[in-house]
C-alpha cells in the first residue's frame, strides 16, 4: 500500500504538468520516508497515462473510469478520491494547488477526518524529531509559515511551479488497481453546463520564461495591445494584475497574483502595476523583475532588480523599437 | 469628556479613507500637474453622499453632521487638496447657505442636485478691492421690476468655470455697508455674467479660479437669498462654517504630509541606514504629529459645537488658523525630509507644500482669523 | 426567486500595509495588529456584493456572519452599511484559536442556526492566512454542492447558474440550491462604497453575539487543541531589494537603456 497518494490530472489525453509536479512532491516523500508513491487518476479511457505514470515515478497507479469522471466535477472527484483514500489508507495525499486540487483537497481531508496543509512549497524532515514539516507561504507572501502534522493522514496541495517535474523513467513498472467506482449522477449536486475556453495566443502564462505584465496604470484594453506587441517581439506572455482583470480590460485567465497564476519567469516586466501584496505573492518564483512605473515610491520597485521612473506607454513603445533593433527581429 | 468617534463616524471613516485612496489619491498628480477638474471623482462623491455630508436627505445630502463633513474633507484632501476644495465650496459655502437661508423652492431646484454631486457651484464673494471686507461690496444690484440686475467684478472665485450656479453678493447701496448686501443666485449662461480670466495658481490647481463680470445681468426675483439687506449676515454665517471645511482641510494635507514623510523616512537610506533612525528626522515627524493632531481636535471641536447648535465663529476661527498654519509647517518639513526628492515633481511632498498655502489665505486670512479671535476675546 | 442568502465574511488585518511595517508576533505566531487598521478580507467583499446584486434583483435577504473577535462588529456594520438586511458575530474564546476546519465547523452551526438558506457565500482566499479551504470545509459540513472560485452567479427557476474562473476560461456550473459558492472578483463584482445614508442607518441597528453554547458545538472540533496541524514557526523570509535604476532624461533614453541592460544580463 502506498504512504503517499497523488492525484494525477490529465488534459488532452496527456498528463498535466501539475500532475507530475505532484508526482515530483510523492517521489521526494518517498525519498525521506521510504514509503511508496501511488497515483489516482480519474476519467475515461485512461489505460494509455498508466504506463508514463510509472514512469514519472509512480509505484502505484488507481486506475478510477467512469462516466461521469469524464470531466472535472467536485462531488465526483471528491467521492472517487475518497473511495480510493479508503482502499489505499495513505499517509499523504498530494494534490496541485489548482482549481481542482484547491477544491478536492480540503473536501477529501474533511472526509478523511485529515489534516489539511495548503499550498506548501517545500517539505522536509526535522533534524531534531525526524517528523515531517511543510513550509508555505502566508499572508499574501509577507511570511513563510511551517506547518507540523500531529497525525496523519494528511492532505496536501502543492503550490503550482514549486517542484520542478521528475525526469522521465522509460521502462519503469508498477502495479495498477482498477478502482471499482461507485458513483451515481444522483450524488452530483453540480453540473457543467459548458466551458468556455479562452483563446492563447503564443506561449502560457504559466510556462512563459518570459513574462509582459499591465495593472492599473495601463488604464485600458488599449494599453494591453502594446504590450501584446511587446510581448510578441520578445517571445513572452502578457499577464496582468488584479485591477487590470477586475475592471475587465483583459480575461481573468490574466491574473498574475494570489488569486490568479503564480508566475516564475526569467523575466517578468511590470508595466503600471503599483505591487499589491496579493500580486508580489504570484511572481515570487520570477528571477528578474523590472518595474516601471510612474510612482517612484510604489511597493513593486522593493521586489523589482531593475525599475524605471516613467510614462509606461513611452518606455514600452521606445522598448518595442529597441528590442527589435537589438534582437534583429 | 469623549474624545472618541462614534461607530457610523468610525465607518464612514473608512468608507472615505478607501474610496480616497482608490478613487481619488491615484488622480491627485494628474489633477495638480495637468489642472483638470476631477468631474468624475466628484460625480462618485456625490453618488455617496459625499456633496451634502451635513445636507438632509430631503435636499439630496446624507443627513450626516458636521463631524462626519469634517472627517471627509480630512479624508479627501489627504489624497488630493484640489478635489476637496470643490468638495468644501458645494458642501459647506453654497450648500449650506441654500439650506439654511433658500427658500423651499430654491432648495429643490439649486440644493438637490448639488448636494447629489450632479451640479457644481461657486461662491462669489471676494472683489479686486475686497477680500477680507464683505460688507465693502462694490459690485451693485438694483431693481428693475421683476428682476434684479447686477454690475460690477468678483474676484478669485474657486470653481467658476465649472460651476452651473453663482451664488452672487451685491449691494443696493455702497453707502451703508453691510446692511445693503444681499445674495444671488445666477445660473450659467445667464445674459450679461461672463468669465473674463482663469487664474495661473501657485497650487489647488485641479480647481479653476476665476474673475467673473457682471454687466447688466438681469436675475429673476425669486433667485434672491432670503431678503434684501440680508446679504452680510448669511456671508458671514456660511464663512464660519466654511472655516470648518477649510481646516478639516488642512488637517487633510497635514496628515498626508505625515503620510509621506513616514513612508519615505523609513526607506531612504543615508549612511547605511533608513533616514527614520536620524533624530534630526524623527524630531520633525514627531513635530508634525503633533500639531496635525492638535488641529484635528480643535476641528472637530469646532464641528460639534456647530451640531450642538451653538457659537462656534471663536472655535472655527481658531480651528481655521492653527490647522492652516499646521497644514505649512507640515508640509515644509516633509518636503526637507525628501530632500531634493521633495523639490521635484516626481515625489509628492512639492504638491502638499504649493496646495498648503491656500489654506492660511482663503475664507478669512490667519490675519483676518486672528481679528476674529481677539474681537471675540476683547468684546 | 426569492434568495436567501448568507456571506460568511473575515475581518483582517489590512493585507496592503507595506512590507517594511509587517510584523509577527513570535509568541502567538499572528501578525501584530500595531496601528494597522482592521478591514474586510477583499474577496469576501466581492462576496457580499455579489450577494447584494442577486438579493436586488431576485428579491431575499442577505445575512452576514463574522466568526471573530469583538472588532469585527465594525466588519458587519460595514457589511449591512453596503446592503446586507442582518449581521451576526460569533465571538467566543472557546473557539478564537481554533484552524481553518474549526473556524468551517463554526460557520456551518451558524448557518444552520439562521435557518433557510438557498446560498453560502465566501471570498475565495482570506487576506490573511490565505488556505482557501474554508468554503469547502463548511459545504462538507453542511453537506451542500460546492463552487470554488466564482465570479457570477444567476438565478433561475430554483436553480443558479455559476460561473466558475479556471486557469484557461471558465466553466458555467448549474446548481440546485442550496450550494456553497467561494467568490473571485472580476469586473461584475466590485464591491460598492456604502453610502453615507446607509452608514448611518447600518449605525443603528444591533448585531446579535452568540456564544458556543448557542451553536451547541463538539468542544473537540474547536480551539488550538482541534487542530491536525501544528503551525510551529511563522518567519519573515529575508529578502534583499535592491533597485537598481534605469537612468534616462526621455522614455526612448529610459527604454533605450533598459533594453541594453536587459540583453547584457542575456534576458532578451
Amino acid at each position: 500500500m502506498p504512504g503517499t497518494l497523488v492525484l494525477a490530472t490529465t488534459e488532452n489525453a496527456g498528463l498535466t504538468r501539475n500532475a507530475l509536479e505532484v508526482l515530483a512532491g510523492g517521489k521526494k516523500l518517498r525519498a525521506l520516508l521510504g514509503e511508496p508513491v501511488g497515483a489516482a487518476i480519474l476519467g475515461r479511457e485512461l489505460s494509455a497515462h498508466v504506463p508514463l505514470l510509472f514512469a514519472y515515478g509512480a509505484d502505484q497507479v488507481y486506475r478510477a473510469e467512469h462516466q461521469l469522471l469524464e470531466r472535472y466535477q467536485g462531488d465526483a472527484f471528491a467521492s472517487v478520491m475518497h473511495q480510493i483514500c479508503q482502499r489505499a489508507q495513505p499517509n499523504m495525499v498530494l494534490l496541485a494547488g489548482d482549481s481542482i486540487g484547491r477544491e478536492v483537497g480540503p473536501r477529501l481531508a474533511n472526509r478523511l477526518k485529515a489534516g489539511f496543509v495548503a499550498d506548501f512549497v517545500d517539505f522536509d524532515l526535522e533534524a531534531a524529531s525526524g517528523r515531517l514539516r511543510f513550509t508555505r507561504q502566508t499572508y499574501g507572501g509577507k511570511a513563510m509559515a511551517v506547518m507540523q502534522p500531529k497525525a496523519f493522514p494528511v492532505v496536501a496541495t502543492a503550490k503550482l511551479r514549486a517542484m520542478e517535474p521528475p525526469t522521465k523513467e522509460e521502462g519503469r513498472t508498477g502495479e495498477e488497481i482498477v478502482v471499482d467506482v461507485a458513483l451515481e449522477a444522483s450524488q452530483l449536486k453540480t453540473r457543467v453546463l459548458e466551458k468556455i475556453q479562452e483563446e492563447v495566443t503564443g506561449v502560457k502564462l504559466e510556462d512563459a520564461k518570459i513574462v509582459v505584465s499591465g495593472g492599473r496604470g495601463v488604464r485600458g484594453p488599449e494599453g494591453f495591445k502594446v504590450l501584446e506587441q511587446l510581448a510578441q517581439v520578445i517571445k513572452g506572455a502578457v499577464g496582468a494584475s488584479r485591477a487590470a482583470t477586475d475592471a475587465g480590460w483583459v480575461p481573468p485567465s490574466w491574473q498574475v497574483g494570489q488569486t490568479g497564476k503564480s508566475v516564475s519567469p526569467d523575466l517578468y516586466l511590470a508595466f503600471g502595476i503599483s505591487g499589491a501584496t496579493q500580486h508580489v505573492a504570484g511572481i515570487s518564483g520570477a528571477k528578474n523583475i523590472v518595474a516601471i512605473n510612474t510612482d517612484p515610491e510604489a511597493p513593486i520597485y522593493k521586489v523589482a532588480q531593475l525599475g524605471v521612473v516613467g510614462d509606461w506607454k513611452a518606455v514600452a513603445t521606445k522598448l518595442i523599437e529597441s528590442c527589435k533593433e537589438l534582437t534583429g527581429r | 469628556m469623549r474624545f472618541e468617534l462614534t461607530q457610523e463616524q468610525q465607518l464612514f471613516r473608512e468608507m472615505v479613507r478607501e474610496f480616497a485612496a482608490k478613487e481619488v489619491a491615484p488622480r491627485a498628480k494628474q489633477v495638480d500637474e495637468e489642472g483638470v477638474f476631477p468631474h468624475e471623482t466628484i460625480k462618485k462623491m456625490g453618488e455617496l453622499g459625499l456633496m451634502g455630508v451635513a445636507i438632509p436627505p430631503a435636499y439630496g445630502g446624507a443627513g450626516a453632521d458636521t463631524v462626519c463633513y469634517a472627517i471627509a474633507m480630512e479624508e479627501i484632501a489627504r489624497a488630493c487638496a484640489s478635489t476637496s476644495t470643490v468638495m468644501t465650496v458645494n458642501n459647506s459655502l453654497v450648500g449650506d447657505l441654500l439650506y439654511r437661508f433658500g427658500s423651499e423652492a430654491q432648495k429643490l431646484r439649486y440644493l438637490v442636485p448639488l448636494a447629489g454631486g450632479r451640479t457644481v457651484a461657486c461662491y462669489a464673494l471676494s472683489e479686486p478691492g475686497a477680500g477680507s471686507d464683505a460688507a465693502g461690496q462694490q459690485t451693485t444690484v438694483r431693481k428693475d421690476g421683476n428682476v434684479f440686475v447686477l454690475n460690477g467684478t468678483k474676484n478669485f472665485i474657486t470653481n467658476a468655470l465649472e460651476a452651473d450656479f453663482a451664488v452672487v453678493f451685491a449691494t443696493v447701496d455702497r453707502g451703508i455697508r453691510a446692511k445693503g448686501v444681499c445674495a444671488l443666485i445666477v445660473e450659467k449662461g445667464t445674459p450679461g455674467f461672463t468669465i473674463t480670466k482663469v487664474e495661473k495658481k501657485l497650487g489647488i490647481r485641479g480647481s479653476s479660479c476665476c474673475q467673473l463680470l457682471f454687466e447688466e445681468c438681469r436675475v429673476p426675483a425669486e433667485n434672491l437669498v432670503g431678503e434684501v439687506g440680508q446679504g452680510f449676515k448669511i456671508a458671514m454665517a456660511t464663512l464660519d462654517s466654511g472655516r470648518i471645511g477649510v481646516a478639516a482641510q488642512a488637517v487633510g494635507i497635514a496628515q498626508g504630509a505625515l503620510d509621506i514623510s513616514l513612508g519615505y523616512s523609513m526607506q531612504r537610506v543615508a549612511f547605511e541606514k533608513p533616514i527614520a533612525s536620524f533624530q534630526a528626522i524623527q524630531w520633525m515627524i514627531a513635530d508634525i504629529a503633533t500639531r496635525t493632531e492638535a488641529a484635528r481636535l480643535m476641528t472637530y471641536r469646532a464641528a460639534w459645537l456647530k451640531d450642538r447648535g451653538g457659537r462656534y465663529t471663536r472655535e472655527a476661527s481658531m480651528a481655521k488658523l492653527l490647522a492652516s498654519e499646521t497644514a505649512n509647517f507640515a508640509a515644509t518639513k516633509a518636503l526637507q525630509i525628501h530632500g531634493g526628492y521633495g523639490y521635484i515633481y516626481d515625489f509628492p511632498a512639492q504638491r502638499l507644500f504649493r496646495d498648503a498655502r491656500i489654506t492660511e489665505i482663503y475664507e478669512g486670512t490667519s490675519e483676518i482669523q486672528r481679528v476674529v479671535i481677539a474681537q471675540h476675546l476683547l468684546s | 426567486m426569492p434568495l436567501n442568502i448568507i456571506v460568511c465574511i473575515k475581518q483582517v488585518i489590512d493585507p496592503e500595509i507595506p512590507a517594511s511595517q509587517f510584523k509577527i508576533d513570535p509568541g502567538t505566531k499572528r501578525q501584530v495588529q500595531g496601528s494597522h487598521s482592521l478591514v474586510i478580507s477583499a474577496y469576501d467583499q466581492n462576496a457580499l456584493e455579489v450577494a447584494i446584486q442577486l438579493k436586488e434583483k431576485q428579491g431575499g435577504k442577505v445575512t452576514a456572519i463574522s466568526v471573530g473577535a469583538a472588532t469585527a462588529a465594525t466588519a458587519l456594520k460595514s457589511a449591512l452599511s453596503m446592503g446586507a438586511d442582518e449581521a451576526i458575530l460569533v465571538d467566543d474564546p472557546a473557539i478564537a484559536a481554533s484552524d481553518q476546519q474549526g473556524i468551517a465547523y463554526v460557520l456551518a452551526k451558524a448557518t444552520q442556526k439562521v435557518g433557510t438558506f438557498d446560498l453560502v457565500l465566501t471570498g475565495c482566499v482570506s487576506g490573511d492566512w490565505g488556505d482557501r479551504a474554508v468554503p469547502a470545509f463548511m459545504a462538507e459540513e453542511l453537506g451542500i454542492g460546492c463552487v470554488s472560485f466564482v465570479s457570477r452567479i444567476e438565478a433561475k427557476d430554483g436553480q443558479v447558474v455559476l460561473r466558475r474562473v479556471v486557469e484557461d476560461g471558465y466553466e458555467l456550473i448549474e446548481a440546485k440550491t442550496p450550494v456553497l459558492a467561494s467568490v473571485i472578483s472580476d469586473d461584475t463584482n466590485t464591491p460598492r462604497y456604502p453610502k453615507l445614508k446607509d452608514i448611518m442607518a447600518a449605525g443603528k441597528k444591533t448585531i446579535p453575539t452568540w456564544k458556543a453554547a448557542d451553536l451547541v458545538l463538539d468542544p473537540d472540533r474547536v480551539g488550538s487543541g482541534a487542530a491536525r496541524v501544528a503551525i510551529t514557526d511563522v518567519y519573515l523570509p529575508l529578502k534583499e531589494s535592491k533597485c537598481e535604476m534605469i537612468k534616462g532624461d526621455t522614455p526612448q533614453e529610459q527604454a533605450a537603456n533598459l533594453a541594453a541592460r536587459l540583453r547584457e544580463l542575456k534576458l532578451i
